[in-house]
């Protein structure tokens, strides 16, 4: 408990609420500007996100995508390997499980569930073992490699689902709806909150440990906070920085998973609408602690969810919500992990001013 | 009458749990060259940084000319002309020096670009003109310590500054380095009107450089002195606050077996030149062996081979008379081999972690501090921890402190701490000592020379002659990447080391044939 209190970053739990804060301020100028008010738009927003059995369904079954990403967000960064292509790790991860659905449709639920899983996590993870390794052999940016193999992705499988993979029932852009069996159950009548909100509970628990409580999260962090340092220790930076790679596009991969098995029971061509982007801002926010993730997509899940019955109430455009959470990632960039690429760049401007006023 | 320049007035500085600074009442006069001293943690850096905006005071004023000075960032002070080189260097790594020297206010071309061949030609002139040898087309994480920190001052004098902070300049320099540091320090006051505090833990330099010496102690001021009326007893009393008594050291007859031997070993230095020229030698247990060099001869790419994080090019390498193949870190760790690195902050730590992280490092896959294969044993780990940090004065608030928040010595203290913690049985260690207080000195040497009386070999490589005559059994000189000397300690004098440093032995020939 003691070690639980010392390990809590108040100052900058502080300063996240604050610019949290500040941002919902400025989205309620935006509102008065436009001539709504703020209050009825924000409790709308509110009730829409928490206020009925069904809201709360939706907002949960929006964070398990998040969730998901935003840990294998967190989990790389936080090994010093910026994997900045979760979105199309989620888009390959989907379509291995919905290939699975639709190939081996006679298996049982309780293998061919788990086997679905256990392919996309996979897939997931190959595609973001290839960046990893050509960053450590090789030390090409991985940032730059995750995010080109994004448009790959999402490329590919849209290719796949257009042609060898098209359904013949209608004009989809999608794959044939997978086998019953491999469907997750619901749990709320009309959301789609479903079983996969158990295993990404399980799933936070195991990463969750695995960062915090074992020698190999230890090697993690210290790979991430100086290279050096843990060479000189004896770890090989290398390959942890290739499994922690690997972990998150697993992470990523059961994102997209889960959207086929519980929310849409077939591959769809746009089946995320940036889900890991919003994960990766979940992690920035956290700073790559995983509780903070789980805590930070929920908040988001919620804004997500709750600013479309906002919109339906009081006719406030939904996209207000991305307004603000812009403006959040303007007020921690600074902050949050993505600091070490961002010093020199902090430096210079800085370093500028002071040079302007001594000239 | 001397003239005041700088007045800190009523200075506090509360971090949560540390009152680093404490109603420091301090006055530097212009064109004096000021010392402070004090033990690790006294609140030195605290205070200069005060003085330089990185910190707000909880409480005081600050006054210059006379007229109270706001100073909320360096940006303030360097409007006031104040400009500090810091005890741990904030150069970037991968820029050149010269572009290293004009960043914040570079030449431009055409308004937006930087103008490079400008920047070579500024950074060239203010080299000259302060009498520094660095080449301003190579990059930083190319230079030795030493350089870069030449390149820090650059930056400063660049600046403007007409008042230097140098936080420990000489921690990192050798005795050539720090006359030189001297002699450009020297002339900046003399010749060009500059003020300049500096922070040092060598009594002997503050008895060489400064007009007037302010001793701090546990975060006050215990006293300002003209340094005519000052000397190292009197300064060490204040700074402890009770007489120090230096015992010898006690060296206790051990004949032990050769454990670590290379033969003809070949490397090279980050951009690819050969520094280690085919070197050989053999270390006993129970034995010190000292590596006396001018920096930059290769004894640093020697520590880095040995210790595997440095690729062996050519040449032999035997632990126990066995043969190693494979040099990589993890494997000469396994081997027994320790390493207190010469660079604390870019090696031996990591600063974003706490300090009983970083008291852990090599043994996260050990039992017992480990169990069930993965799971850490935060209970082992830190009784291991809590007795490290009382065993070796650690002074901080908790385990969970992060190691940027302690003081310079204090980093150094969770090195040797964790590094004599494994008893292993080879120790490989670079400046130990670097930037630490006189007490924390003396049980630093004790410590090694306890390691020494139980068995184990060490090598100690530093840039001060004192501290390798201090320790060694034996020495060895190191000149541009090969061994030119091996001596008994005991038969030799300084003077003769000095010459074999520096590849001039055969003029102690010539004369001795004389
Ligand atoms: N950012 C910080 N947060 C908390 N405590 C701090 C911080 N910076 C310094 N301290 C504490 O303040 C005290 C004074 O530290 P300071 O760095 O000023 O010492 P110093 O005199 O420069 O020592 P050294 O000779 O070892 O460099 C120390 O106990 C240190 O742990
Ligand atoms: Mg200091």
């Amino acid at each position: 408990m003691r070690e639980a209190m010392k390990k809590i970053n108040l100052s900058y739990i502080i300063s996240l609420a604050l610019s949290i804060f500040v941002a919902l301020i400025i989205g309620a100028l935006i509102m008065l500007i436009n001539g709504k008010s703020p209050f009825i738009g924000y409790s709308a927003l509110f009730s829409g996100a928490f206020g009925s059995k069904y809201n709360l369904a939706t907002t949960f079954a929006k964070t398990v995508p998040l969730v998901l990403t935003g840990l294998g967000t967190a989990i790389s960064f936080r090994s010093g390997i910026f994997n900045i292509g979760g979105e199309g790790q989620l888009y390959l991860g989907a379509f291995a499980a919905a290939y699975i659905g639709i190939t081996f449709t006679s298996l049982p639920f309780f293998i061919g569930i788990p086997l679905a899983i256990i392919f996309g996590a996979l897939v997931g993870g190959l595609y973001a073992f290839l960046p990893g390794i050509l960053k450590v052999k090789y030390k090409i940016d991985e940032v730059i490699t995750t995010i080109m193999l994004n448009t790959v992705a999402v490329l590919f499988t849209s290719f796949l689902v257009n042609y060898p993979f098209a359904t013949t029932q209608g004009k989809m852009n999608g794959t044939e709806i997978i086998a019953q069996s491999y469907h997750l159950r619901r749990l709320v009548k009309l959301s789609t909150l479903n079983t996969s909100i158990f295993f990404m509970s399980f799933i936070a628990i195991v990463i969750y440990y695995l960062m915090e409580k074992t020698s190999i999260g230890y090697d993690f962090k210290m790979v991430g906070q100086n290279r050096m340092f843990a060479r000189y220790g004896g770890i090989n930076d290398k390959k942890q920085m290739l499994i922690a790679m690997v972990i998150s596009g697993a992470l990523c991969g059961m994102a997209g998973v889960f959207e086929v098995l519980g929310v849409h029971y077939r591959f769809l061509q746009s089946i995320s609408p940036g889900y890991a982007w919003d994960g990766m801002l979940a992690s920035l926010m956290a700073k790559n602690n995983p509780v903070g993730v789980v805590l930070m997509a929920i908040f988001l899940g919620a804004l997500k969810t709750g600013s479309v019955s906002m919109e339906n109430a009081t006719s406030i455009p939904s996209e207000l919500v991305m307004v603000i959470q812009a403006i959040i990632v303007l007020f921690i960039a600074g902050e949050a992990g993505f600091k070490d690429k961002f010093v020199l760049l902090n430096i210079k401007r800085k370093s500028k001013k002071a040079g302007e006023t001594n000239a | 009458m001397a003239e005041k320049l700088i007045e800190l007035k009523n200075i506090s500085k509360q971090f949560p749990g540390v009152l680093a600074n404490s109603n420091v009442n301090l006055t530097i006069n212009k064109g004096e060259i000021h010392a402070i001293i004090g033990e690790n943690g006294a609140g030195k850096t605290t205070l200069m940084n005060i003085l330089y905006g990185l910190y707000e005071p909880t409480q005081g004023e600050i006054f210059i000319d006379g007229k109270k000075a706001v100073i909320k960032s360096p940006l303030d002070a360097i409007k006031q002309g104040i400009g500090m080189v810091h005890q741990h260097f904030m150069l970037l790594p991968s820029l050149s020096v010269a572009e290293n020297v004009v960043l914040g206010s570079e030449p431009k071309k055409k308004k937006f670009f930087m103008d490079y061949d400008k920047a070579i030609e500024i950074t060239k002139n203010l080299a000259q003109k302060y009498g520094f040898k660095v080449d301003p087309r190579e990059k930083i994480e190319a230079l030795s310590v030493g350089v870069q920190q030449r390149v820090e001052i650059l930056k400063v004098l660049y600046r403007g500054a007409d008042i230097l902070i140098l936080d420990e300049p000489t921690a990192v320099l050798t005795p050539q380095e720090t006359d030189e540091l001297f002699n450009v320090i020297r002339k900046l006051v003399s010749d060009m009107n500059k003020t300049v505090i500096i922070i040092t833990h060598k009594l002997q330099e503050v008895l060489a450089i400064s007009d007037r010496v302010s001793v701090m102690r546990q975060g006050k001021l215990i006293g300002t002195l003209p340094t005519q009326q000052a000397d190292a007893k009197i300064l060490t009393e204040m700074m402890v606050g009770k007489e120090v008594l230096f015992h010898d050291l006690h060296r206790e007859k051990v004949s032990g077996e050769k454990v670590l031997e290379v033969k003809d070993i070949k490397a090279k230095d980050n951009r690819g030149l050969t520094v280690l020229n085919g070197v050989s030698f053999s270390l006993r247990a129970g034995e010190i062996l000292g590596v006396a060099g001018v920096e930059g001869n290769g004894q640093s790419e020697l520590v880095e081979v040995l210790t595997g994080l440095r690729n062996l090019e050519d040449g032999d390498y035997f632990i126990n008379g066995k043969k190693i193949t494979d040099v990589n870190p993890s494997n000469m760790r396994n081997l027994g081999i320790s390493h207190v690195p010469e660079d604390r902050l870019t090696m031996g730590l990591s600063k974003e972690a706490s300090l009983w992280e970083n008291l852990l490092m090599g043994l996260q896959h050990k039992k017992p501090f480990v169990v069930k294969k993965i799971h850490l044993n935060k209970k082992k780990i830190f009784e291991r921890t809590d007795n490290l940090i009382k065993e070796y004065d650690i002074r901080a608030i908790d385990r969970y402190m992060k190691v940027k928040k302690l003081s310079g010595g204090n980093m150094q203290k969770v090195v040797i701490a964790r590094e004599f913690s494994f008893d292993s049985p080879i120790l490989i260690i670079a400046q130990p000592t670097r930037g630490v207080d006189v007490g924390a000195t003396e049980f630093i040497h004790n410590q090694i020379m306890r390691k020494r009386n139980e068995g184990a070999a060490i090598l100690l490589v530093s840039a001060e002659l004192d501290e390798i005559m201090r320790l060694s059994d034996r020495i060895i000189t190191i000149y541009e990447g090969s061994i030119t000397g091996e001596f008994k300690n005991k038969e030799v004098t300084k003077q003769t080391l000095g010459l074999y440093m520096t590849g001039k032995q055969n003029k102690l020939k010539g004369s001795e044939d004389n």
